[in-house]
């Protein structure tokens, strides 16, 4: 497959084809609102397509680490169950990795949930930790936002 | 004028006959993320003219912000029949949308502008928005203190203010259980609101989209409340979090918190206790919940065959933005 310029790349170079050669040619300001929005989605995405599979698949690891310990130690039948759910896969493929990531985040929150409740005050700032690391990886991916049409 | 035009001049001929009234024009308001918005020029017969603004539901699947136009309509007739809250009069409406392509309510276009422009206007020229900032806290106050049993029969009544908290609560809850992209963050902020939860107060109206670009204000008459889609019977304090969140400047609460929550509080003759910086920073995660359950939904129909439109994807941003705020606030009020 032709590798460059890669994915995030080509839709950066379509972002500013819409706010460079399309967006001073519209007079209707209902699509110029629509183009600055879908222009932020493209910007949005670019990032995500330059980042996200490793993304998901380094926080995969620390939220599997996370219910791991936690099962050590406050094991829950439905984290056990949670994180069987997860299964092992090699697999890169975009929706592959995602499901695994939703299914890793399902077992971090029934961990979270059984620190919670045994009261493991450790366990629930580490768990904050890792929230904190998943907030910081979706502002990058905010990148710019600001709200328009208000 | 746009096809919307003719229409309403079909509806006009069914609501009011006697008059023949004409559209010399219509155009499409721009802005706001919910309703589409119109504003029709009228001639009747005779030669008097009036400007209508008319507020529809956008076509079915398309979309992020959902509400109920019947409810709409029934609080809009009744906050202008029973209580001293003004509201640009709420002239027709077209219930099952058989004229105006959509369920749409036609309201007066008034000679009013936006108490937000007023407030960016004083700001400019350095008049500084303290009066406009009371007449703000004032009339939100006087929204949360009507009585509730002139709104209509059919809004949802909590049982009291610990109930109601409960019901919001257990609702993140269960948008964690359907949209496991936010769970691990909604998980950790219901558990951690159910263990800071404020002090009660009584029930009240809330607006739901509590902020000055909803307030008209004119050269004469008392300010005028706009959209009340997201209307309810809640905590108060839910608009005074939702406000703070407002990204259009000035903002006159981080202007000033402590002169604005003590102005809400003579005015509402609630305590300290009750309303304080913290708490209204606790309430943003109260007054945030239908709208991030909204954006939730519509994020999960992108991509399918009735998709939600541009606005859905653009607003994904907005839902990482609610768990970055819902997440400070549980640190900073920890």
């Amino acid at each position: 497959m032709i590798t460059r310029p890669t994915t995030d790349v080509l839709i950066e170079d379509c972002c500013r084809e819409l706010t460079e050669a399309i967006l001073p040619g519209l007079t209707d300001e209902t699509l110029k609102l629509r183009l600055v929005m879908t222009e932020t989605v493209l910007r949005n995405a670019a990032v995500r397509a330059a980042h996200e599979i490793a993304w998901m698949r380094e926080e995969t690891t620390a939220l599997l680490d996370y219910a791991g310990r936690v099962a050590a130690r406050h094991g829950s039948e439905a984290l056990r169950a949670a994180l069987a759910e997860v299964g092992p896969t090699d697999s890169l493929h975009l929706a592959d990795v995602a499901d695994r990531y939703e299914r890793a985040g399902q077992a971090f929150t029934a961990a979270l949930a059984a620190a919670q409740e045994a009261g493991d005050a450790d366990l629930v700032a580490e768990a904050r930790e890792l929230l904190r690391d998943r907030i910081a990886t979706e502002k990058e991916v905010m990148a710019t936002y600001e709200v328009v049409g208000r | 004028m746009d096809a919307l035009g003719p229409r309403f001049e079909r509806f006009l001929a069914a609501v009011e006959p006697d008059r023949a009234g004409r559209v010399i024009a219509c155009e499409a308001i721009t802005g706001g993320y919910s309703r589409i918005s119109a504003r029709a020029l009228v001639r009747w017969r005779g030669g008097a003219e009036e400007t209508f603004i008319l507020r529809g539901d956008p076509p079915p699947g398309s979309g992020v912000f959902t509400s109920d136009r019947d409810a709409e309509w029934d609080l809009l007739t009744a906050l202008s029949a029973a209580t001293s809250i003004a509201t640009p009069a709420a002239r027709w409406y077209d219930r099952s949308g058989e004229y105006l392509g959509s369920k749409a309510i036609v309201m007066d276009c008034v000679a009013a502008v936006s108490l937000q422009d007023e407030m960016a206007r004083a700001a400019r020229v350095d008049t500084g928005a303290g009066p406009l900032a009371d007449l703000f806290v004032d009339t939100f106050a006087q929204v949360h203190q009507t009585p509730l049993d002139l709104l209509p029969a059919r809004m949802p009544r909590p049982p009291d203010g610990p109930a109601y908290l409960d019901g919001v609560l257990a609702g993140y809850d269960r948008m964690a259980g359907k949209y496991p992209s936010s769970a691990p963050v909604l998980r950790y902020v219901s558990w951690w609101a159910r263990a800071h939860q404020p002090p009660p107060v009584p029930l009240g109206l809330v607006h739901g989209d509590c902020q000055p670009s909803n307030v008209l204000v004119g050269p004469s008459g008392p300010p005028l409340v706009i959209d009340w889609e997201f209307g309810h019977i809640g905590d108060p304090r839910e608009d005074l979090g939702y406000y703070t969140q407002i990204p259009l400047q000035p903002n006159v609460y981080w202007a000033d918190p402590e002169r604005f929550l003590g102005r809400y509080r003579a005015a509402t003759g609630l305590t300290e206790e009750q309303v304080n910086p913290r708490v209204v920073d606790y309430f943003l995660i109260i007054g945030m919940a239908a709208l991030l359950e909204q954006l939730l939904v519509a994020a999960a129909a992108i991509g399918a065959a009735e998709r939600p439109g541009i606005l859905a994807s653009y607003l994904i941003n907005a839902i990482s933005h609610q768990h970055d705020m819902f997440l400070a606030i549980c640190d900073r009020l920890s």
